[in-house]
C-alpha cells in the first residue's frame, strides 16, 4: 500500500475503461480488480470513472415521435413499389427474352435461312454487277474473234498452198454463225478447188453444216460438177446419209458420164438404189 | 421471427424479402434515433435521418455481406447519413459553446429548485452536448448503443487498441468538464 501510494501507478489506466462496459473474461476482470484494490491512484480514477458512466445511463434517453413507424411504414412501401417497377420492368425484358428463347429453334432455322439467301444474294449480285459489262466485252470480243476467223478462212481459201486452204477449211468449222458469204465461199471450193484433199474436206465440212438449205442445194448441184472420183463416190455417200432426194437426177445425169470412173458407178448405184 | 439474428433478417431483405426491414426498424430504430440526437440536438432531423437510415441498408442491401455483425454495418450507415447531414447544414452541430452551457446551468433559477440528482444528470448531460464530436460519438456508442470496443473499432475502421486509448481520453474529457460545471 505504501509502496504504491508513493510510486507512480505504472498500471495502464486505459484499461479501467474495460471495467466499465465492455465484457472482458474474467481471469482480466479479477487482475483489474486486484490491482485497484492494491492502488489508490488507480481506485480513484475507476471510482470517478464509473459514477460518471453510471449518471450517464441515467439520463432520460430521446424518444423519437409516435409518427416515426408510420414514415418508416411509408417509406418502406414508396420503396417497395419503386422496386416492384424497376422489377416488372426487369422482368417483362427477361420474359420478352425468354420468348426469343422458346422460339429459337425456328428462329435459328429462319435466320440461317435468311443469312443463306442474303448470302446467295449477295454472291449473285456481286458476280452479277460485274456481268453484263463482261458479258457485253466477252460478246463483243468472240464477235470480234468470229469476225477474225471468217475473215482469216476467207483470205486463206485464196492461198495458193492447199495446206492453208485446208486451214481455212478447218477454221469455218469453228465458225459458230455461218453466213451464206461463208457458205458460198465454201461450196466455190468444193467446185472449184484443183486440190482433192481440200475438195474433200470442203465437203466434210459442208455436211456438217447441212442443216442450212443452201448448203444441200450447192451440194446437190455440186454433184455434176465433181470430175474426181473420189469426190464422186464421198458425195455420193453424203446424199445417202442425208437421204436427199433432190440429188437422184444429178446422180443420174452423173451416171451417164462416159468416162465415170466404174468403181464409182458402182458406188452411185448402189446410192441411188439407198435413196429410191 | 423475433429469435432470428440480425443478420438472418438482413440477408433476407437483400434476397427481396423487404417486409423484414420491418422487424429491423423495430430493433433499431430507438438506439439509432438516439445515436443521432445526441450527436445532433436535433429531434426532427435525427428522425429523418433514422429513415435515411433504413432507406439506404434498403437501397445498398446488396453491399450487406452478411460477413460482419449487421450493427456495425448500420451504424457505417448512420455515420456516413450524420455526415451528410452536417455537410449539407454546414455547422459544426455538435458542439454547445461551453459558456453558453454554464451560463444555462448556472444563470437559470430553476437550478437551485431541481433536486441534486436531476442537478448532476442535467450538468452531466450539458457535458456531454459540450464534449468534441469525436470524443461525444465514442461515449454515446459505447454507453448509449451498448457497442462493445470491438465493434466500435470496427465501425470507426480502427482497431480496438485505438479505440480503448480514445475511450479513456473521452471519460477523461466528460469528467472534467462535468466537474467544472457540477460545482
Amino acid at each position: 500500500m505504501y509502496k504504491a501510494s508513493l510510486m507512480k501507478c505504472e498500471y495502464d489506466k486505459e484499461r479501467l475503461i474495460y471495467l466499465l462496459n465492455n465484457p472482458i473474461n474474467e481471469t482480466e476482470r479479477t487482475a483489474l480488480e486486484k490491482h485497484i484494490e492494491g492502488c489508490p491512484d488507480c481506485q480513484n480514477e475507476f471510482e470517478a470513472s464509473q459514477k460518471i458512466w453510471t449518471l450517464l445511463g441515467e439520463i432520460p434517453q430521446p424518444a423519437p415521435s409516435d409518427h416515426i413507424q408510420a414514415d418508416f411504414r411509408k417509406m418502406l412501401a414508396n420503396y417497395k413499389e419503386t422496386v416492384t417497377e424497376k422489377h416488372n420492368f426487369i422482368e417483362s425484358l427477361l420474359a420478352k427474352f425468354k420468348q426469343l428463347w422458346t422460339l429459337q429453334p425456328s428462329l435459328q432455322l429462319a435466320y440461317s435461312i435468311v443469312l443463306l439467301v442474303t448470302g446467295l444474294f449477295a454472291g449473285y449480285f456481286i458476280n452479277h454487277s460485274k456481268e453484263p459489262v463482261l458479258n457485253g466485252e466477252i460478246s463483243a470480243l468472240s464477235m470480234e474473234v468470229q469476225d477474225m476467223k471468217k475473215m482469216m478462212m476467207m483470205s486463206l481459201l485464196e492461198n495458193p498452198s492447199a495446206s492453208e486452204r485446208m486451214r481455212a477449211i478447218s477454221y469455218s468449222e469453228e465458225i459458230t454463225d455461218v453466213n451464206s458469204q461463208v457458205i458460198e465461199a465454201l461450196l466455190t471450193t468444193l467446185n472449184n478447188d484443183e486440190n482433192v484433199n481440200v475438195r474433200l474436206m470442203t465437203l466434210e465440212a459442208l455436211v456438217k453444216l447441212s442443216g442450212n438449205p443452201m448448203v444441200r442445194e450447192g451440194l446437190v448441184q455440186s454433184i455434176t460438177r465433181q470430175e474426181s472420183p473420189l469426190v464422186q463416190s464421198a458425195i455420193a455417200d453424203v446424199m445417202v446419209k442425208l437421204q436427199e432426194k433432190k440429188s437422184i437426177k444429178p446422180l443420174q445425169k452423173l451416171l451417164r458420164k462416159n468416162d465415170l470412173n466404174e468403181m464409182v458407178k458402182d458406188k452411185i448405184r448402189q446410192s441411188l438404189n439407198k435413196l429410191i | 421471427m423475433d429469435h432470428l439474428s440480425d443478420n438472418t433478417l438482413m440477408l433476407k431483405v437483400k434476397a427481396g424479402d423487404l417486409d423484414k426491414m420491418g422487424l429491423l426498424f423495430e430493433r433499431y430504430h430507438r438506439s439509432l434515433y438516439g445515436f443521432l440526437f445526441h450527436m445532433t440536438n436535433q429531434k426532427e432531423a435525427s428522425e429523418d435521418m433514422v429513415q435515411n437510415v433504413f432507406y439506404r441498408m434498403l437501397k445498398y442491401r446488396n453491399s450487406f455481406s452478411g460477413d460482419g455483425a449487421f450493427r456495425t454495418w448500420m451504424y457505417h450507415l448512420a455515420r456516413n447519413v450524420l455526415k451528410d447531414y452536417v455537410k449539407s447544414n454546414n455547422r459544426s452541430a455538435f458542439q454547445y459553446d461551453l459558456k453558453e452551457i454554464e451560463e444555462r446551468i448556472s444563470g437559470g433559477s430553476t437550478a437551485d429548485q431541481l433536486l441534486e440528482k436531476e442537478q448532476e444528470l442535467q450538468a452531466l448531460e450539458t457535458a456531454l452536448a459540450g464534449l468534441s464530436a469525436e470524443n461525444k460519438e465514442l461515449l454515446v456508442l459505447s454507453r448509449y448503443q451498448e457497442l462493445s470496443y470491438q465493434e466500435i473499432a470496427q465501425i470507426l475502421d480502427t482497431t480496438e487498441g485505438a479505440i480503448k486509448v480514445r475511450v479513456h481520453r473521452a471519460m477523461n474529457q466528460l469528467k472534467s468538464i462535468y466537474l467544472k460545471i457540477n460545482v
